[in-house]
């Protein structure tokens, strides 16, 4: 298999405590022993290569280990936590722990080894993870919980040993429930690490879930995510995702719309640097109508950075009144950087609208001169055009509990483009 | 025009030849401008007009191949855009530009807090930036919620020109170059944007006024009318030259100069 030893691999599932999730995991090893993890000649990772994090994953199974908290991420615990008013799920190096005190209303949480075990997997990277995790979080919504539910993935090490962390989180909320959920990804130190996190949402009927997600993981850092979304009758799903910091980073987020009148609304925001690729990977199935999806993503890449965006949408046979929407559009500050975009589009039903777009640009010069001549500096006004770029995305968020700490983490990031090049 | 005649000499442009792209626009202007002077150049499509305009301002595009800009007696051919304006000059666009996610009153701000750090002075407060940017916005009879949308975003002709005279107001610059400021106005926002540049003039500024009509002229009086032909001034004279112009079309002076 790509770069991870299978007899290593077969020997650590091997060793974990027993558990009800034996079975899946004694299955997701057969999927992984059969396909492997994907290479670049399967087209959906064809400018992704997994090579370096399979290779982590490697390392860590030749000596496992649950590394050592750091007082970095200690810090960054109480930071969050005054940051805003947010109910804190803590999943740190692999281990579940809340950080509120007393449950909040409407929400009951469980360990995904008290469950009826997971789906058999899909994909390879779920397989790597039902296989390797030692358990998961299940997080049930039955009423309107008052503050926002916030995930917190929080991968730091204090030695320079490559670490694993596999990590799965399964949220159902009730009909006609609604909740906030801040997704937060984050790490520290300076050892190679690699996080594969796997998350299932699934709305009942006229269920609403607003959900923000933020990456800002040490730079040399690798993440795959995988989101899957399910939506029912009138279920409505509303995000916003900023990718900002990590080495590699590869999200699948997809959406399935089963039921009629489901919504699903989702913004996405890549600031992609030196050294970094990101990889957004989106699927919107629609399988009746009325229903709707729009996605807008916009990327903003400088230095030798790489961009990925994929956004299928997928009209099922019947689903007639469809209504589909996606967009992508990048700014390319480098002649460095480079982005390969594509939308896709497979529709099999009649009666649909669906549009797509997708953009490639520079900064414009017009606006550029304009604001120059207004007397700010060059810097500060490619500053400013591109903080405007941005602004969409940071328009779109679901809800206000993060923003202050998000618009600090913007600016400085943005702080950080030097040499602009306006035209290519 | 003789070279620095005026004891009161703002700008003094020398000889100005102005190649964008492949194009001669400019080909030997000269023009003196002084302190407390409103001047208006006029003439046909094409002639310079708003080279020149882009020139003084310092459009890269607008390369200087011969001649001197003279700003305060300092050649200023080499300063960046936004070192002019910090000194001092403003262009107001001909056709300003729209830029969604910039905030009107951050831009404003920006521009203002430049323009006082460069005078060494301190920056404004946001409590006393508010209360300028709505009183100038009163002047102009703009709606204060102007400053929430972003800079000129999805603004009518009429109310992205005012929002330049706004800037203006603001920024109070000692040379204010409108560009066809009065193109695609409406009769009241002629007339606010008239009243905008009004209050701004007094002794120790300079307006020059790029025009094509004589309208404008009616509501701003200048104290001298050029007209440019080919890339230079081929004829100067009061504000009756303006009536005069209006009247017979630019032909006349066209083919006076050249003859």
């Amino acid at each position: 298999m790509n770069g991870v030893d299978l007899t290593r691999l077969r020997a650590h599932v091997g060793g974990l405590a027993a558990s009800s999730l034996d079975a899946a995991r004694k299955r997701a090893l057969k999927a992984l022993e059969t396909d492997g993890l994907p290479s670049t000649r399967h087209e959906d990772w064809k400018y992704t290569d997994l090579a370096d994090v399979a290779a982590i994953s490697d390392a860590w199974l030749t000596r496992p280990h649950t590394p050592t908290a750091t007082a970095a991420g200690d810090a960054f615990i109480d930071e969050l936590k005054s940051a805003a008013d947010i109910d804190w799920l803590l999943l740190r190096n692999g281990s579940i722990e809340a950080l509120y005190a007393a449950a909040p209303e409407g929400i009951v949480t469980s360990r995904l080894s008290e469950n009826p075990p997971p789906d058999a997997p899909t994909n390879a990277l779920t397989a790597l993870n039902t296989a390797l995790i030692a358990d998961g979080l299940v997080i049930q919504v039955d009423a309107n919980p008052e503050r926002p539910l916030g995930l917190l993935f929080l991968d730091d090490a204090d030695d320079d040993r490559a670490a694993l962390s596999q990590t799965r989180v399964d949220i159902r909320v009730a009909a006609g429930s609604a909740v906030d959920i801040v997704e937060y990804h984050a790490s520290f130190g300076d050892s190679p690490h690699y996080s594969n996190a796997v998350l299932t949402l699934d709305l009942g009927e006229n269920a609403l879930a607003r959900h923000l997600r933020v990456q800002n993981r040490g730079r040399g850092h690798s993440l795959t995510q995988r989101l899957d979304v399910a939506l029912a009758a009138s279920a409505r799903f509303q995000s916003a995702a900023f990718d900002l910091g990590g080495k590699l980073t590869r999200n699948d987020l997809a959406v399935d719309l089963a039921a009629r009148g489901a919504g699903a609304e989702f913004d996405g925001l890549y600031l992609t640097g030196e050294g970094q690729h990101m990889d957004n990977h989106t699927r919107v199935d629609h399988r009746v109508g009325p229903a709707t999806s729009r996605q807008a993503y916009r990327g903003i890449l400088f230095g030798r950075a790489r961009g990925v965006w994929n956004g299928k949408a997928v009209v099922h046979e019947g689903a007639d009144g469809t209504d589909a929407e996606q967009e992508n559009h990048n700014l390319l500050l480098s002649e460095h950087a480079e982005i390969d975009t594509k939308p896709e589009l497979e529709i099999y039903a009649e009666d649909v609208r669906c549009s797509h777009g997708t953009t490639v640009g520079q900064l414009d010069e017009k606006a550029l001169f304009y604001l120059r001549s207004r007397g700010l500096s060059g810097d500060e006004a490619r500053r400013l055009l591109v903080r405007a770029f941005a602004a969409r995305t940071i328009e779109a968020l679901p809800f206000s509990a993060l923003d202050v700490h998000l618009e600090t983490l913007l600016d400085t990031r943005l702080a950080e483009i030097k040499d602009i090049t306006v035209s290519l | 025009m003789t070279r620095g005649l005026k004891d009161n000499t703002m700008l003094n442009i020398d000889n100005l030849h102005v190649r964008t792209g492949e194009a001669d626009i400019l080909k030997g202007l000269s023009l003196e401008i002084g302190a407390g002077e409103v001047h208006a150049i006029m003439g046909p499509n094409g002639s310079g007009k708003s080279t020149l305009a882009q020139a003084i301002a310092g459009h890269e595009d607008y390369d200087i191949t011969a001649g001197r800009i003279e700003f305060d007696g300092k050649d200023i051919a080499e300063l960046d855009p936004e070192e002019r304006a910090r000194e001092g000059i403003f262009l107001g666009f001909q056709y300003p530009v729209e830029i969604p996610g910039v905030n009107n009153a951050y831009l404003l701000k920006a521009a203002l807090n430049a323009k006082r750090k460069h005078d060494g002075q301190e920056e404004i407060d946001a409590f006393e930036f508010l209360k300028l940017a709505k009183e100038k916005m009163a002047l102009l009879g703009m709606d204060p919620q102007f400053l929430n949308r972003g800079v000129n975003e999805g603004f009518s002709g009429g109310e992205k020109k005012r929002n330049e005279i706004l800037q203006m107001a603001v920024l109070e610059p000692r040379l204010a170059i409108l560009d066809e400021t009065d193109s695609g106005l409406d009769i009241d926002a002629l007339k606010a944007v008239a009243e905008g540049v009004n209050a701004l003039r007094s002794e120790d500024r300079a307006i020059v006024l790029v025009t094509h009509y004589q309208r404008l002229l009616d509501y701003i009086t200048p104290d001298f009318v050029h007209v440019l032909s080919n890339g230079r001034i081929v004829h100067s004279g009061d504000k009756t030259l303006a009536t005069e112009l209006e009247q017979r079309g630019y032909d006349w002076v066209a083919q006076a100069a050249a003859g």
